[in-house]
């Protein structure tokens, strides 16, 4: 993590009545930096995919899945 | 200043609760005057009401309690009972945790964002968890990293972790530290096979790693605007959803259809119990009610089935797991499930002792229900007849208890192990102690059992 204090200096201000905690702040940006990628990946595939895969045929399609995960409770 | 400010509501500047003639108000402040107004104007507030997710309010006329900084005085809707994370099931913590990643998903679809994520701002409501904080949502700034992410971490995230991986019993660590599992003790009490967990590596392992390191500096104030991106924080947040969701436990060696599945009854003597309970439940038709030593609550069943709201308490999370697991399949509204250990009963806990009220402060109740109890508290805790009936006194006006002799199996098998000390354990003094504060109303012997049901009234003659 030789990147963490240029991300640290760089980081918005923060003006929160609990203290969000400098390392909270520092590892969850990597994570969701690398997460959110992932998600914009995702997407873009999955448009890609439609795309492709819609002229060719259109009465097999499966719904796509959802990838949000249904709530329990 | 007029109005009882609760003892919990001191940390967040945007607004407070405060009690006035029995009723509960929450003032906003003015300092939260934007967040509170887009919160109802952006709609948020009207999907998540409708979704059970957040507790509705009613816009007071009251004076407020601190009129300086006031901006609106609301009426939250009431809650039946308040119960606190070191107190719930497996299934009840990871139901807390997932609704208020839902909360964050959705707010974040309004522009806003959850300001904090205290395991204590969820409650059971109607049966399921709900966010009770009004004053949680804030506008959300491009950017801007999730201010609450820490708080999720120590307050859910750990808890479930340990919970699932290390030992079900260890949310009690709540009641030692009051914001949540320190992530450094998380990440030495978890086993070694928990960082191949990718969601626990980064979000607990990793975190406590980087809290240490930057424990000494602060955030800087920017120059720049290279944050968090909206998509990077959905990111995030569906990466603790799918850890959390994950997460899974069930009592070693057990299947939950037959767990519990034996008692100690013929099924004579059982069906006679539950008629009597049963009858005695409609007779003084309690609005509340506390089963004490519920097990899986087939007992508590009953007192809910007659309209009141009731609290199975048990000391076995697994009970109490399979309690909740069946509630939540009934979608029964008016019952909840509860660990305690009713030797060591919830304490009042947090700044002043006034933060998380203890048991006793959030009684008493119309009924208690004491079923194949009094051995495990004369016996096995050594606690006199005498201070049995002053709790009891203290916690209801209805008790239904069960008098178990010495003679019983149960019993039997409790002084086993140790010297009989309990000279005093017989029905003649449980009757004669008991009846000093309360009026014996009925009393039954159980069919094909020596043991008896009574339903005894609080005296109000009693002179303490």
């Amino acid at each position: 993590m030789h990147y963490a204090p240029t991300l640290l200096a760089s980081l918005p201000s923060l003006l929160a009545y609990l203290d969000p905690g400098t390392g909270s702040i520092i590892i969850q940006v990597i994570i969701a930096v690398l997460l959110g990628g992932g998600i914009l990946l995702r997407t873009f595939w999955k448009k890609i995919f439609r795309k492709k895969s819609k002229p060719e045929d259109t009465t097999t399609e499966s719904p796509s899945e959802d990838s949000s995960k249904s709530d329990q409770a | 200043m007029s109005g009882q400010i609760l003892g919990a509501s001191f940390r967040d500047p945007s607004g407070f609760l405060f009690t006035r003639a029995g009723k509960l108000y929450r003032q906003v402040n003015q300092a939260y005057r934007l967040d509170y107004d887009l919160l109802l104007s952006s709609g948020l507030y009207k999907r998540l009401v409708s979704e059970g997710l957040l507790i509705s309010h009613a816009v007071a006329t009251v004076e407020p309690a601190d009129p300086g900084p006031v901006y609106k005085i609301i009426a939250p809707e009431v809650l039946a009972f308040i119960s606190y994370p070191y107190e719930w099931s497996f299934s009840q913590y990871k139901d807390a945790a997932l609704v208020t990643l839902k909360i964050q998903k959705i707010a974040l679809e309004y522009g806003m964002s959850l300001k904090d994520a205290s395991a204590y701002n969820i409650q059971f409501h109607r049966g399921r968890p709900i966010l009770i904080d009004t004053l949680s949502f804030e506008i959300y700034k491009e950017g801007k990293p999730w201010v609450a992410y820490r708080q999720f971490c120590q307050h859910f995230m750990a808890p479930l972790a340990l919970m699932a991986y290390r030992d079900v019993r260890l949310n009690q660590l709540l009641r030692i530290y009051i914001d949540g599992i320190p992530l450094d003790l998380a990440s030495c009490l978890l086993p070694r096979r928990a960082l191949l967990n990718f969601g626990l590596l980064t979000h607990i392992f990793l975190h406590a790693k980087v809290q240490q390191k930057y424990a000494d500096k602060a955030v800087e104030k920017s120059k720049s605007n290279v944050g968090m991106s909206k998509q990077a924080m959905l990111g995030l947040v569906e990466s603790l959803e799918s850890t959390v969701h994950r997460l899974k436990w069930k009592p070693a060696g057990t299947e939950w259809g037959n767990y519990y599945e034996i008692t100690n009854y013929t099924d004579a003597a059982f069906v006679h119990k539950k008629q009597l309970v049963s009858e005695w439940m409609e007779r003084i038709k309690p609005k509340t009610a506390w089963d004490l030593g519920a097990n899986t609550g087939i007992f508590s069943r009953l007192a809910s089935q007659a309209g009141g709201y009731t609290i199975a308490f048990d000391v076995d999370p697994a009970a109490v797991e399979q309690n909740y697991r069946q509630v939540k399949a009934e979608r029964k509204p008016n019952m909840l499930p509860l660990v305690l250990d009713l030797t060591n009963p919830s304490p009042a806990l947090g700044w002043h002792n006034r933060e998380r009220r203890s048991l006793g402060e959030r009684g008493p109740v119309d009924v208690v229900l004491a079923l194949a109890l009094i051995h495990h508290m004369a016996i096995s805790n050594n606690v006199p007849f005498s201070q049995l009936a002053e709790f009891f006194y203290d916690m209801c006006h209805w008790l239904v208890i069960e008098f178990v002799p010495k003679s019983d199996s149960q019993v039997q098998k409790l002084l086993k192990s140790r010297e009989d000390i309990f000279t005093q354990y017989a029905q003649g003094d449980f009757e004669e102690i008991f009846q000093e504060r309360f009026d014996i109303r009925e009393a039954v012997k159980l069919l094909e059992s020596e043991r008896y049901l009574y339903l005894m009234e609080r005296r109000k003659d009693f002179q303490k």
